[in-house]
């Protein structure tokens, strides 16, 4: 438990996906966790709700939000606080996270984590959010790092420090989104090892990891495919420096079966152990350091 | 050049472009991105990366927007993307977000005015037909994610003294929506889903009851009658007097007993009820009959 919270390592998991609800409930699979959507269980009586009811008694189970919208200028929505409290304490969520993003203000939502621009108002903003949010909540949050596709010239930090000073003014956790670390490095032309080396390790609760798709120009974060090689190589270095963290294997469109979608999840197993056997390496920080 | 117009202005401004529809250049002269910052140092907020130009970046978050929409409301209406095909439908996505954006956190309730958006347009083909399909699609939407409620107990039922069903009320499980339409769209839906030959589109009075049974979605088409008697049902209204209402009506042929029984039949088996209420105390510390006990008490409407 290298987080600062002593949150487990739960080993290799999936999204859980309503596509995936009949062979689960039917197969119950040897899977090690799943990471539940918050907002598609909040509102919701049906089946669902009722499915996941069944999966939190069987597996160990975190939530993962996309409508937090951290970075905001519009006030907090305490009523969706309140929901996503109540569904964390009803499935005994062994953490919360969300994004490090916003995704709509004036009261819309645009339904997607936009960028924003990282300068110390911004950061100022954040970290006072964040600290009212778990408040709220009685729990440290975990951030992800976002796929983006543009950066505002009035940003002064890199991405990476902003968001570990986040982190560390606000108390709360990263998670670590290797593939989107790999879009963003292509997308803006930065150094993707470098990003991960300045993530402060007792922080991050939480590793993703998806395909995506390479559009020449710019790279989409689109959750449809494999991992790709580069990717796992970034998760390989992410491991070393950052020790055994969760890690979800992310698959949100074409979705495969099952068993496809936890077999690109358990490849991560294997990059870990030959990581893991590896002699150290001079010159490179690992997390036994 | 750098420019910093602060967090609020940025957020107003990338908004209110990303929700305009048209050319990058109609975005950013909008009114609504202009209010917040003007076009000339809008083109500055944004870096170009080695690739792409600055408005190039924008328009991958203007592009993503109204895709991300259609997402979402063609898993709400399938049938609706089906009749109208996949061009037309985009083209009403377009339309409908533009003045019915999201404004809540999840994309499960974005389509909730869209029957009646549908109602306001000129130029929708087979506008009524379109709309009727919209009004069954949202219905089932709202039976998807009602609260779970259990159906009423064949026990429950033969525990209610056979005097007191005259004055009982039948409470419908949460799950469950009445719905009259002038065209045939839950024939229509079924066509699309494979469960029976697509109906033929001219107008035609059609009556469903929508509901969940183990979780699942259902429609049952009802007669006239039948629905008549289920709508009064819901609202509220005794058996007896319920039944009355439907057995005789003006201008049409009386309903039979036999009907009555293979109705009620159907509507058990599908689970429809969740409780009798009865009209008279039952005896001390029972509640409504198949309701638990925190339930409201029994006489109480629902």
């Amino acid at each position: 438990m290298a987080n600062r919270w002593g949150y487990p390592d739960l080993g290799f998991g999936i999204g859980l996906r309503s596509v995936h609800f009949e062979h689960i409930l039917n197969h119950h699979p040897a899977i090690d966790w799943f990471e539940v959507l918050s907002e598609n269980y909040m509102d919701t009586g049906g089946r669902p709700l009722y499915v996941l009811d069944q999966v939190a008694e069987r597996y160990p189970v975190v939530l993962h939000g996309v409508s937090l919208s951290v970075g905001s200028t519009d006030p907090i929505n305490f009523e969706y606080l309140k929901k996503l409290k109540a569904l964390g304490r009803r499935i005994k969520a062994h953490w919360i996270s969300d994004h490090l993003c916003w995704t709509g203000v004036v009261g819309l939502n645009t339904h997607d984590l936009l960028p924003m621009p990282y300068t110390d108002e911004v950061l100022r903003h954040t970290i006072g959010r964040v600290k009212t949010i778990q408040e709220f909540l009685e729990r440290p949050i975990a951030l992800e790092n976002a796929s983006t596709y543009l950066e505002f010239s009035a940003s002064t930090w890199p991405e990476s420090e902003f968001l570990a000073t986040v982190a560390a003014e606000a108390d709360c956790g990263i998670l670590l989104d290797v593939n989107n670390v790999y879009v963003s490095s292509f997308n803006h032309g930065f150094d993707p090892k470098q990003y991960i080396d300045r993530i402060p390790r007792d922080r991050v609760v939480q590793m993703h990891l998806a395909g995506h798709t390479h559009k020449g120009t710019h790279i989409l974060d689109t959750h449809s495919d494999y991992v790709i090689d580069t990717v796992w190589q970034l998760y390989r270095h992410a491991h070393r420096r950052l020790g055994g963290v969760a890690t979800l294997l992310e698959w949100d469109a074409n979705i495969p079966s099952f068993d496809v979608v936890h077999g690109e999840a358990l490849k991560a197993r294997r990059f870990r152990e030959q990581e893991d056997a590896r002699p150290a390496v001079e010159g490179v920080p690992a997390y036994g350091d | 050049m750098a420019t910093d117009p602060g967090l609020e202005r940025i957020q107003r401004w990338m908004q209110a472009c990303i929700l305009k529809q048209g050319t990058h250049e109609e975005a950013i002269t909008s009114e609504a991105a202009q209010q917040t910052i003007p076009a000339a140092e809008a083109r500055q907020l944004v870096l170009p990366s080695q690739t792409l130009t600055s408005a190039e970046r924008l328009d991958i978050y203007r592009d993503m927007y109204l895709l991300r929409m259609e997402e979402a409301l063609a898993i709400d209406y399938p049938g609706l993307k089906h009749f109208l095909g996949d061009d037309e439908f985009l083209r009403l996505v377009a339309r409908y977000v533009d003045v019915h954006p999201s404004r809540t956190y999840t994309l499960n309730r974005l389509g909730d005015d869209l029957p009646g958006f549908i109602g306001t347009l000129d130029d929708c083909p087979k506008k009524e037909f379109s709309q009727d399909l919209a009004r069954l699609e949202y219905a089932l939407t709202m039976v998807f994610d009602a609260a779970e409620t259990k159906p009423l107990t064949e026990a429950a039922v033969r525990a209610v003294p056979q005097e007191a069903w005259e004055t009982a009320r039948l409470k419908p499980i949460e799950a469950f929506r009445l719905l009259a339409f002038d065209y045939p769209v839950s024939a229509y839906l079924g066509g699309v889903d494979g469960e029976n030959e697509f109906p033929r589109l001219g107008r035609k009075r059609t009556w469903v009851v929508a509901y969940r049974r183990n979780y699942q979605c259902r429609r049952m088409d009802l007669t006239q009658p039948a629905f008549e008697l289920l709508l009064a049902l819901a609202d509220g209204e005794a058996l007896g007097e319920a039944i009355e209402s439907a057995l005789v009506r003006k201008r049409r042929p009386a309903v039979k007993e036999e009907q009555l029984f293979d109705w009620f039949r159907d509507w058990m088996a599908a689970g429809l009820f969740q409780a009798v209420e009865l009209a008279a105390p039952p005896p001390a510390g029972a509640g409504p009959l198949g309701v638990p006990d925190s339930a409201p008490s029994a006489g109480e409407r629902s």
